[in-house]
């Protein structure tokens, strides 16, 4: 799929605002539907293979700001967004998880979500696997996987490969090619008569008695324009999608409820070779899940220097050793909440998220676990990453560790953003409704991760695309292509 | 779980004159399958004391001094297994943690491993492990130590003990009890009945926290499974009831069973938020700090948490099964107060 460039004044009769995993499958459906469509995507299309995965290089090119965003809090949390053709599902770790059926269920009744069918959107994902090729590695799994699997096989902890998508050119773990939107959805949106615009920026939609009828942006080169349209689909993700919708003074429950997964670090060093530079673990430890769950980080050189950076004094000999180094990550779900607050003169909105008491108890107990995961699997060495960490050789050392930790000291971080604009009837708490239109108004609709009710506790990126194509299919049954 | 051993020729037990002690040595005298038991005392008096209670030889002596565990298995053979119940929890001063917990636990497996037993069995305990991040959440049987205060602190140091005699050939198990109860219970233990009876047991916050527990018989149970089980060498193990309780029930059930031993019951009344359970645990490490313990700040502090642990490799691995329930467990451990003629 080609983009075209970005021009000054433009028209659609529908307007998606991004091209991620929300974007690029309501592109499609609606596309395929009959529906006019233009995706409009502030990134650019950046070809896969042009960039090395998961380096520092990747974040300059498609990620918001570098990759430097932060959640304002005590500790703050860093977080990422992809800003490309694809949005995030072009630079994530590609693992894909199933929604989970009894969450659909809770979400139904919590929200007062109409029709949301598991069976329904269970079919839906059975559609997506299909078309993004979800498979396990051929073959057996990388060595800083295997890791996660050894160490939980030792303590009798449940864990599994997470599938990806991904198409295996050989029976190898490393010849895999990721199915992201630019390879599926985009592409099909695009076959089907959709036209993608990259750089170009959305700063507000003009509203009227309810409805949005003009869109104005900022193209690359800081010139102005308008996009005209019937009807708009805000993609942009759950920091991005309120935000715009803050600009364009919709009131409403907006940005009020963002739901992450907070992860803390720690690297482990053992006495053999392990690092994969341009890869990411498959497998995850899953036995205290949905609260905690653990996994692997991408761990480029760079990466590993910046996981030991929080106590470089007592950490920094050990980088030369990287190559026999991987990364590790404990994640939770957190009760905490966070708000994306658009503030005037700023292009970026201002997020801020707030842990809990427990949620930084989970925190320090699930980074110990992981460490004596890590000491189970063989690991000589473990470096927390928090300020003051002690480097981790045996069981008495754990105590050592986990009474110096405390989350203020710690890097936080995030990639699963949602839950920012709530879909469900209950107007208190939802900002959209059973199917992602924005309440209060005729035209404007979100379909993206800041529709999940609350964090899922699973990577995203399934169920975001699941309740995308159940709502884009929706629009089409109730809405006409005007032809 | 496989094979399991026949009882020993010997068995010894440390701390024979203590709550879980005391226990252990009626079950063993009740075995005849047990030929030899051999007791460690602290005085005369505790001595006689025991030998009063059947068929046993008594050593008396100070397990924190290195010489005594060597005495108490001079002269018998390999076919031996120690049971190891000695232990301090509410100690005037702290430094008894270390002496005891720590030194004389470091004694018997030392001693254990010169000897050559056939099994040491080490009572460890919940607290060198804290307390859960959640309410939902349960201690695995393999975790991260994370030791609560003075007290977790010596009970790790003394597992790590054991582990590192392990380590150079020692065959041992370690048993972790969470909170117990039952017959022979100190008289600390009245103090609890009385409070529930008076309405006055302090819940704090919701009460919606879980605490493991354990009925003094299953961990008679659980104890002599990990002893006479080969295949633990070297594992450590909870021994629980079959579930964790919250607060609110523990409350309930212990009124129930006073009021159904006859007792009057007031309605449970003391309820304190969970800042007080938090100011109460900031007041525990400022007294030990000072080298002191205060028994009903700790126990305040605590209270406030999840304690729970999982069971399910101790049912698999030791064949152990919990008999006792909360209910009839709390009723037989109030017959008990009621024939010692304590007052509750």
């Amino acid at each position: 799929m080609n983009s075209t460039a970005a021009t000054a004044q433009m028209h659609a009769e529908v307007l998606v605002i991004g091209s991620g995993a929300g974007g690029a499958t309501t592109a499609a459906v609606l596309a395929q539907a009959g529906f006019d469509v233009l995706i409009v995507e502030e990134g650019e299309w950046i070809e896969q293979g042009s960039v090395v995965p998961f380096s520092l290089q990747q974040m300059d090119f498609q990620y918001r700001a570098g990759g430097v965003t932060v959640a304002l809090g005590l500790p703050s949390i860093a977080y990422t967004e992809g800003r490309c053709a694809g949005g995030g599902t072009e630079i994530n770790s590609g693992l894909y998880r199933r929604p989970p059926e009894d969450l659909l269920q809770r979400w139904a009744t919590d929200f007062c979500i109409n029709d949301l069918r598991p069976e329904e959107v269970m079919s839906i994902a059975n559609e997506v696997e299909q078309v993004i090729s979800v498979s396990l590695v051929p073959g057996p799994p990388s060595a800083p996987s295997d890791v996660l699997r050894r160490g939980a096989e030792r303590l009798g902890w449940q864990n599994s490969e997470i599938p990806r998508w991904m198409k295996y050119a050989s029976g190898d773990a490393s010849s895999g090619q990721r199915q992201s939107m630019t390879r599926t959805y985009l592409p099909q949106a695009a076959s089907h008569g959709a036209r993608l615009v990259t750089g170009c920026r959305i700063d507000q939609l003009q509203m009227a008695d309810g409805k949005a009828t003009r869109a104005t942006t900022t193209l690359g080169d800081g010139r102005h324009g308008t996009i005209d349209f019937r009807h708009v689909f805000v993609c942009g993700g759950a920091i991005q999608s309120p935000a715009l919708l803050q600009r364009s003074r919709i009131a409403g429950y907006i940005g009020r409820s963002l739901a992450v997964h907070p992860t803390v670090k720690l690297t482990a060093r053992f006495a053999d070779e392990l690092n994969v530079p341009g890869d990411v673990p498959v497998h995850q430890v899953k036995e205290f899940a949905p609260d905690l769950s653990f996994g692997g980080s991408a761990s480029q050189p760079g990466l590993v220097a910046l996981a030991l950076s929080d106590q470089w004094r007592t950490f920094s000999r050990a980088i030369t050793d990287w190559r026999r180094m991987s990364i590790y990550y404990a994640a939770i779900t957190s009760e905490g909440r966070g708000r994306v607050r658009a503030v005037r003169g700023l292009r970026d909105p201002i997020v801020t998220y707030a842990l809990t008491r427990r949620d930084r108890a989970l925190l320090g107990s699930g980074l110990s676990r992981l460490a004596l995961l890590m000491l189970e699997a063989g690991a000589d060495e473990v470096y927390p990453s928090f300020r003051g960490a002690p480097v981790v050789r045996n069981r008495r050392d754990l105590a050592t560790m986990q009474s110096t930790f405390s989350a203020a000291k710690a890097s936080v971080m995030t990639v699963h953003l949602c839950s920012t604009v709530p879909m469900g009837e209950d107007t208190r708490r939802c900002g959209a409704n059973s199917f992602g239109r924005v309440h209060d108004t005729t035209n404007v609709w979100v379909n993206d991760a800041s529709l999940l009710p609350t964090a899922p506790g699973v990577n995203p990126q399934g169920t975001v695309m699941a309740l995308a194509i159940r709502n884009a299919r929706r629009f089409a049954a109730t809405e006409r292509p005007r032809g | 779980m496989g094979e399991q051993f026949a009882s020993p020729a010997v068995t010894v037990v440390t701390g024979a004159t203590g709550w879980l002690g005391q226990a252990l040595v009626h079950r063993l005298l009740a075995d005849p399958s047990r030929r030899r038991l051999r007791l460690l005392a602290q005085s005369t008096s505790e001595g006689r004391r025991l030998e009063s209670l059947g068929n046993v030889e008594v050593v008396i002596g100070d397990i924190t001094k290195p010489d005594t565990a060597a005495r108490l298995l001079y002269g018998i053979g390999a076919d031996v297994d120690v049971i190891h119940t000695v232990g301090i929890i509410h100690p005037k001063r702290t430094r008894q943690f270390l002496e005891i917990n720590v030194n004389g636990t470091r004694n018997v497996a030392e001693a254990a491993l010169d000897h050559g037993v056939r099994r040491l069995v080490h009572v460890s305990s919940n607290s060198p492990f804290g307390t859960n991040a959640q309410t939902s959440d349960s201690f695995r049987a393999t975790e991260p130590y994370h030791p609560y205060l003075n007290y977790g602190w010596s009970k790790m140091e003394g597992e790590l003990a054991v582990l590192d005699a392990v380590t150079h050939g020692l065959d041992a198990t370690i048993v972790r009890p969470p909170w117990f109860y039952g017959p022979f219970q100190p008289p600390r233990q009245t103090t609890f009945f009385r409070l529930v009876r008076a309405g006055k047991f302090p819940v704090v916050g919701d009460g919606e926290q879980r605490r493991s527990m354990v009925y003094i018989d299953n961990l008679v149970d659980g104890l002599i499974a990990a002893e006479l089980t080969p295949a633990a060498k070297g594992r450590c193990y909870w021994v629980a009831d079959a579930r964790a309780y919250t607060v609110n029930e523990i409350v309930a059930t212990v009124g129930r069973a006073l009021h159904d031993e006859g007792f009057t019951v007031k309605e449970p009344s003391a309820r304190l938020p969970a800042l007080a359970g938090r100011v109460a645990e900031l007041g525990d490490r400022v007294v030990q700090r000072l080298g002191r313990c205060q028994q009903q700040l700790h126990v305040l502090g605590e209270m406030n948490h999840t304690i729970a642990c999982d069971i399910s490799a101790t049912c698999s691995e030791l064949g152990y099964e919990p008999r006792v329930e909360l209910y009839e467990g709390m009723r037989s451990s109030i017959r008990w107060c009621v024939e010692q003629g304590l007052e509750l």
